[in-house]
């Protein structure tokens, strides 16, 4: 990647947690103090979700060039539109953290499915399960999970979502909202279920999964995106696990990230409007499991 | 004590019945009903006029392999001439014929098994074993999936059309329906979404995704493929808030075949093999099942009640892909 400005862009971490593995051509600092915005030229936005959008408001004032931040925007759709709008006023880029688009095996599949490798495509089979994410808790695991899903599914298609129906439930963990929700989205003549789970047990040995099965006239492509691991049983404390070799999909993410700071195209990286539409479904969603019917979106 | 089967029908099921009846004592296939004569001969005594068979074998048993639409037919025949019934799944194409059937039935007080045998493979009767037993605690979410490609095996390729078949949804993932339900429990409402009613797609492929909330509160989503080129593959995941219990057949097969073509350079499918002792393969177990059940005096342990129900369930999801909307079953 060239960059053109004469010295590394600098990108805040906001909370300060500091990913381990940092490229080369970029400077990266916690930040403790909203104040330190300041001297940044990006910010990457994470922690609790109710927080996002005072945070990215925040940075946005500050006059820092990009912003990267954690699903979801905001908590609500209305928060979420403001945010996007205060962004492009101020001529802040603003990009949405979806690092599973930053898979190299659904980049192959993304890129087998747009040269025909399935035909037209039919449907879209996706999971994500795992363990909660405490910062996640109170956003629910529409906004978390299903919103991933969601744009992934998007952006494989290019196409916007119609309508959806949605089940949810509490039946995992206590105190928070829906820890699972099953939709079914329609994408003009292709359509989805996204099945978003907060369900894996104390015992169980992965980190969690998303899996994509792409079903066409051609043929089908199943994506399981975590599967590059070793089985490790271990005497010690009894138990499988599974060590990942595959690659960190939040290096590629944030990589791409330093290049939109640094004023370069990331065509890649989801926008706050991609964001902004992840949101719009699992609102509708939300709506739907209310009423026990489907909604249109948007 | 003799049993005297008579076969409705040489096709695949029929094929496979045969095998079962003749591997059971004290049981005798007696005739096979079949139009086509050669596929009839090699299953048994063949047939083609159902009077003639009636008067000439008279049997106490008929097991219907006919495709769908046929079955209410026959389960009337058998039923006004007092035998016991065996009928495949799916119970019929339409819930006014499965409930003439359950009507016809218990008015002639014939035993009637249906054929869901899925219930006997032994990675689905386990999981439902274990289940019972709380290993997952309270269930909360599952997932099955049935993927194969498109069949064109049946007679005059009905498969291929939905009028008749009801494409994968009543065809193929009626197996999951009724399993889920024996499982689950009763069903509340069911949404789907697929490519049945879709001229386009009719006979080349079908999929569906239907999605069932149970009346205990837990969620189902199930898949079926007749979109899925490369061979029969089933998986199974049960989450509950104590456990977890997952099946994939393309990962528990315990032998796997990638043997070169004869004359060929190029290498075949690799075609994984997952064998049972004898005794224990499924379709002989329902059928094994029905007839202890019949000799006992007792009710089959899957009576035409269950398949009506599997059956509006697969309906439902075939309502709900038509219309969009979703189907209350409660």
């Amino acid at each position: 990647m060239t960059i053109t400005a004469t010295k590394k862009p600098v990108i805040g971490f906001l909370p300060a947690m500091l990913p381990s593995a940092k490229p080369a051509f970029a400077e990266f600092v916690g930040i403790a103090d909203p104040k330190a915005l300041a001297d940044v030229d990006g910010v990457v936005i994470a922690g609790e979700v109710d927080q996002h959008r005072r945070l990215v408001q925040t940075a946005a004032e500050a006059g820092v060039r990009a912003i990267l931040c954690e699903s979801p925007l905001a908590t609500t759709l209305a928060g979420a539109r403001a945010l996007v709008d205060a962004c492009e006023r101020r001529d802040v880029r603003l990009a949405l953290a979806f690092p599973c688009r930053y898979s190299p095996a659904f980049k192959r599949l993304r890129e087998q499915v747009r040269a025909g490798a399935v035909g037209d495509v039919v449907a879209i089979r996706a999971t994500s399960h795992g363990p909660i994410a405490e910062e996640q808790k109170s956003a629910g695991v529409l906004l978390d999970r299903a919103a991933q899903l969601v744009d992934l599914s998007r952006w494989l298609l290019g196409r916007e979502a119609s309508e959806v129906y949605a089940e949810t439930a509490n039946r995992f963990y206590d105190g928070s909202g829906e820890d699972s929700a099953l939709l079914s989205i329609k994408f003009a003549d292709t359509f989805a279920t996204v099945d978003a789970r907060w369900s894996h047990s104390k015992s169980y040995p992965a980190a969690g999964e998303v899996t994509l099965q792409v079903v066409g006239t051609g043929g089908v492509l199943d994506l399981d995106m975590f599967s590059q691991g070793l089985a490790l049983s271990s005497a010690k404390d009894g138990r499988i696990s599974w060590p990942g070799w595959g690659s960190d999909i939040a290096v590629g993410m944030i990589s791409d990230f330093a290049r939109l700071v640094a004023g370069e195209p990331a065509p890649n990286l989801a926008t706050g409007e991609d964001g902004l539409r992840a949101l719009e479904v699992a609102f509708a969603a939300h709506r739907s499991a209310e009423r026990e019917e489907p909604v249109s979106v948007g | 004590m003799s049993e005297r089967v008579a076969l409705i029908g040489a096709g695949t099921m029929g094929g496979v019945h045969a095998q079962a009846w003749k591997a059971l004592p004290d049981v005798d296939l007696v005739a096979v009903l079949d139009p086509r004569r050669q596929a009839a001969d090699a299953l048994g005594p063949a047939y083609t006029d159902w009077d003639t068979m009636l008067s000439q074998t008279r049997p106490d048993i008929v097991d219907i392999c006919v495709p769908t639409p046929f079955h209410r037919e026959y389960v009337e025949r058998a039923a006004s001439a007092g035998k016991a019934i065996f009928v495949e799944k799916p119970l019929s194409r339409t819930l006014a014929d499965c409930d003439a059937i359950v009507e016809t039935v218990e008015r002639a007080g014939v035993p009637t098994m249906a054929g869901h045998v899925l219930r006997y493979f032994p990675e689905y009767a386990t999981a439902k074993r274990l289940v019972d037993e709380g290993a997952v605690g309270t269930p909360a979410a599952v997932r099955t999936s049935r993927m194969a490609g498109f069949p064109h095996q049946g007679i005059d390729d009905w498969y291929a059309d939905s009028a008749k078949s009801g494409g994968v949804v009543l065809d193929m993932i009626l197996h999951d329906f009724d399993w889920l339900r024996w499982t689950f429990g009763p069903v509340a409402r069911v949404f789907a979404c697929g490519l049945y009613g879709r001229p386009r797609y009719a006979g080349e492929i079908d999929y569906a995704l239907v999605t069932l909330r149970f009346a205990s509160g837990a969620v189902g989503h199930v898949t079926g493929s007749w979109a899925h080129p490369g061979g029969f593959r089933t998986t199974l995941e049960i989450a509950g808030d104590g456990g977890m219990i997952e099946h994939d057949s393309a990962r528990s097969a315990p032998l796997m075949a990638s043997l070169r073509a004869t004359g060929s350079a190029g290498g075949g499918v690799a075609v994984p093999d997952s064998p049972m002792a004898e005794g224990e393969d499924p379709y002989f177990l329902e059928i094994q099942a029905f007839l202890n059940a019949l000799r006992a005096g007792m009710p089959p342990p899957v009576t035409v009640h269950d398949a009506r129900e599997a059956t509006r369930i697969a309906l439902a999801a075939l309502e709900s892909i038509e219309t969009g909307k979703v189907v209350n079953l409660q």
